[in-house]
């Protein structure tokens, strides 16, 4: 078990994946992205479309330590380009299938659908994730970042 | 195309254990249709493969490359300076492809990354089908275009077996239609069901695997 999790001071770095359309047009980008918990460290990319979600994406982002990612995409049948949320699943689903043959537990990844979204909202979903990862303890390429 | 499939992390992890440096190679062709092989699976495969040894405790480097087509030895040659840079080569491509490499560069392992498993066609996105198997022996023709012996389960020459099902689905597969019935219908269509009552004949198999490794000269083609 990593120091970290074993003194209880492991703290889950999760990146949130948010299509630009499931977000609220008032929540302000530039504005100050943080948890103010301390759960977890938080940083938000928000792409054009969940379309743009590539599996290969997803592994690199984890290969660079980060603990947990959490993807955020349109209702299925809300997409503005009409297929981007059901590429998005089956490619997180890849993603998860080969986290879990690499050993590194397929929770690490996850998707939810939102519409107008704003930041409480978009915290609350990292903060799932930060909460199942916690359990699956810190990324193991940490060391080798 | 040729149609492979990717072997499974662990198997992989199980073979590169011990390497420190390893070259991971794709080709641009048949392997890249059946997105098992490309450049995108490289991509894909290169940093699953980093984390699977990190966690197994025998952490690589995986450099990558995707070479337009690892069975031509002109493109084989690409890779020529990086060799002496790795301990081992892991190839995505076909197993001709993984041959390929593993001749040209004698002096280093290469271990095959997917499993060749046939010649097939893209029926829809994410679904590929045999259609040949190389048999040495085409009768497309008298077959209204459907091979009996890559797409019927026991290569029948002659029409069906008992088992096909009520559907006109194989016996062996629910999923994939009896191609005997493909056959007949076809020529029902077309008003040419006499001709496949027509005696055949024999199928020659010797220019198949039946007659050993295969070797094809062309003499006006030889330097």
């Amino acid at each position: 078990m990593d120091q970290d999790t074993r003194t209880g001071s492991f703290k889950p770095e999760i990146v949130v994946l948010c299509c630009q359309h499931c977000i609220s047009p008032k929540f302000d980008l530039k504005s100050n992205i943080t948890d103010a918990s301390g759960l977890m460290k938080l940083r938000l990319e928000v792409m054009p479309c969940s379309s743009k979600v590539e599996t290969a994406h997803l592994l690199k982002i984890f290969e660079q330590g980060v603990d947990g990612i959490e993807v955020v995409v349109c209702p299925v049948n809300q997409c503005r380009f009409l297929v981007g949320s059901a590429r998005a699943k089956k490619r997180i689903e890849y993603a998860r299938s080969l986290l879990d043959q690499i050993g590194m537990g397929a929770d690490r990844i996850g998707m939810d659908q939102g519409k107008g979204l704003k930041f409480p909202q978009l915290l609350e979903l990292a903060s799932k994730r930060a909460k199942t990862v916690l359990s699956l303890g810190p990324n193991p390429m940490k060391g080798g970042k | 195309m040729i149609v492979a499939e990717q072997k499974p992390i662990l198997e992989l992890v199980n073979k590169l254990r011990g390497h420190k440096n390893v070259l991971l190679i794709g080709c641009a062709t048949c392997v890249a249709e059946c997105a098992v092989g490309g450049e995108r699976e490289v991509e894909i495969l290169a940093p699953a493969l980093r984390m699977a040894m990190q966690v197994d405790g025998n952490p690589i480097q995986i450099r990558t490359k995707t070479l337009e087509r690892q069975c031509e030895w002109e493109f084989v040659e690409e890779i020529s300076d990086i060799i002496p840079q790795v301990d081992a080569v892991l190839s995505i491509a076909c197993g001709i492809g993984v041959q390929a490499v593993a001749e040209r560069f004698s002096e280093i392992p290469v271990y095959p990354g997917v499993n060749t498993t046939a010649l097939a066609i893209r029926e829809e996105p994410g679904l590929w089908t045999v259609r040949c198997a190389a048999c040495g022996d085409c009768i497309l023709d008298e077959t209204g275009g459907f091979c009996p012996v890559a797409r019927c389960a026991k290569s029948l020459m002659n029409g069906p077996c008992g088992g096909t099902r009520k559907d006109g689905k194989c016996e062996v597969d629910e999923n994939v239609d009896c191609v005997w019935r493909l056959i007949v219908e076809k020529a029902q269509s077309r008003g040419t069901l006499e001709t496949l009552m027509k005696i055949r004949k024999t199928k020659d198999w010797s220019n198949s695997r039946h007659g050993g490794p295969k070797r094809i000269v062309r003499e006006d083609l030889q330097t």
